[in-house]
């Protein structure tokens, strides 16, 4: 058996997890995904300010913390935090750190600001079989840094198809943190959440395991909170990663003293292709809410409308009408309706003319007029999209520094 | 007995590019028996109108159905207007809505 904890489902997870979760109780390895479609985006606009940046800070500001009470304790420490630079922030780890690199395809899609491939499990392991202490990849599948490390201890091999598949299923309760133990749980008053502790999967050398956490953690491990977040952003039951077709309708929960055990996963062989996280600069864009209060609500929002589309046009403007107000209302806040105005534009300079135009109505509207808090100038907006690519065409890589 | 669908059924809901996704589940094979008649697609749009294109999945042994929501969100998390661009709480929102729900299983 080996136990791999999470200590992290994004980019501004808690930052004392990584101690938590080492000065809990044993591990074998600690694990924390910092990667989004959307932190790809952050990450890239990072990079493009300052080309050594592109990986999470945040990482390093936990390694500054807690890198010698891993090592002490002979707890792996296997992230994605390297994001578009796996190498640059490997360098700035004190161990014997191992990176995963190849995921990079911006040459391929010169228009697009990131352009990253789902890599799988296979380099992750790699490293650890090479001794690293600490691995650090970039777009690895959130499932690969379980099933890495458990591959690269049991011997796994590529074909091991129902083992990887149970280790991916292992991956994908974890991957979420907290969300696995009663973190945004629709049965949230059935147990304490106030501070869930993060989740840790004890995976046999069969693939199965046991989902469970550290003694005296908040939060709960039942088939409920583990049910929901296998639900977390799948699609058919038929799971594709770059390793494994992981079945979900295979899955089996069963109560345990300790938490959840999974068995029975069955896998099948992955696509031909691997997928590739595509974010493209959209443009910009710029919002503000008008806080419509008491009588005539309709009326006022038409007003509004019409004065904002007079000063600036319509072009890529978004209006929506949120009936907050309840009429003969005793507070104030209730009184009140929303009137959301979005606006997208590929001129940085209309984003920036929306506010003025928003703000010069201030007394020149309906009665009442306010809103919740001023434009700003704008910002860049990225466009997500999915491609995919010969498996054969991509070139991963482990590198032990 | 109407009663929001909540009462006896679980969600998750979240995003993937421009689709959501949207996992419902309940905690008992006779609710599991109820749901997977129940909750057709027709059914899941009557209830959200704000969904387009609709895929349903059955998945029994977790005793859940998952719905992906296509195109939803537009083009991503990043550029979506939508008051919940990432529908994280898309699952909340069909768990309020109020169902005939079967006595027994209340």
């Amino acid at each position: 058996m080996i136990r791999i904890g999470n200590a992290s489902g994004f980019y501004g997870d808690r930052l004392s997890a990584v101690r938590e979760q080492l000065e809990g109780g044993d591990l074998d390895v600690l694990t924390g995904d910092y990667l989004a479609e959307l932190t790809m985006l952050i990450l890239g606009r990072d990079r493009v300010k300052d080309s050594s940046l592109g990986y999470a800070k945040t990482f390093l500001r936990q390694m500054e913390d807690c890198l010698a009470l891993a090592l002490d304790k002979g707890v792996k420490i296997v992230v994605n935090a390297g994001g578009l630079n796996p190498e640059g922030l490997a360098r700035k780890l004190d161990a014997k750190v191992g990176y995963v690199t190849g995921d990079d395809l911006k040459e391929r899609f010169p228009d697009a600001l990131t352009a990253n491939a789902y890599l799988g499990a296979w380099e992750i392991a790699e490293c650890l079989r090479q001794g690293a202490q600490v691995v650090v990849t970039g777009r690895v599948t959130d499932a690969s840094l379980v099933v890495g490390p458990a591959a690269a201890r049991f011997g796994w091999k590529r074909d091991d198809w129902d083992r990887l598949a149970g280790a991916t299923v292992a991956g994908h309760v974890l991957e979420c943190g907290t969300q696995a133990t009663g973190g945004n749980y629709s049965f949230f008053t059935e147990i304490d959440v106030t501070r869930p502790g993060f989740p840790i999967a004890e995976v046999d050398e069969d693939g199965s395991c046991l989902i469970t956490k550290h003694d005296g953690t908040g939060g709960a491990v039942t088939v409920d909170t583990v049910t929901a977040q296998l639900l977390y952003e799948i699609g058919a039951p038929e799971y594709l990663g770059p390793d494994v077709t992981t079945h979900f309708d295979t899955i089996r929960l069963a109560a345990h003293e300790r938490g959840v055990r999974i068995s029975g996963v069955r896998g099948s062989p992955p696509p031909d292709t691997l997928k590739v996280c595509l974010n493209a600069l959209g443009g910009f864009r710029n919002s503000t809410t008008f806080v419509l209060t008491g009588l005539d609500v309709e009326a006022k929002a038409e007003l509004v409308r019409r004065q904002l589309h007079d000063a600036i046009g319509t072009e890529g403007l978004t209006w929506t009408l949120a009936r907050t107000d309840q009429a003969d209302a005793a507070t104030e806040e209730q009184a009140s309706a929303l009137l959301h105005v979005t606006i997208k534009t590929t001129d940085p300079e209309r984003a920036k003319g929306f506010s003025r135009a928003a703000i010069e109505l201030a007394l020149a509207s309906y009665p009442g007029f306010h809103v919740t808090a001023p434009p700003g100038d704008g910002t860049p907006f990225g466009v997500y999209r999915a491609a995919y690519v010969p498996r054969d065409e991509v070139s991963a890589k482990a590198v032990l520094l | 007995m109407k009663r929001p669908l909540g009462t006896i059924a679980g969600a998750r809901s979240g995003d993937k590019g421009g689709d959501a996704n949207l996992g419902v589940w309940v905690r008992s094979d006779a609710a599991y028996d109820w749901l997977n008649g129940f909750l057709t697609v027709g059914r899941l749009k009557e209830l959200l109108p704000e969904a387009g294109e609709v895929s349903r999945y059955e998945l029994p042994n977790l005793r859940a159905l998952n719905f992906v929501l296509h195109g939803l969100l537009g083009e991503g998390v990043a550029s979506s207007t939508r008051f919940d661009p990432q529908a994280k709480a898309l699952g909340e929102w069909l768990r309020s809505r109020e169902v005939e729900i079967p006595e027994e299983l209340l």
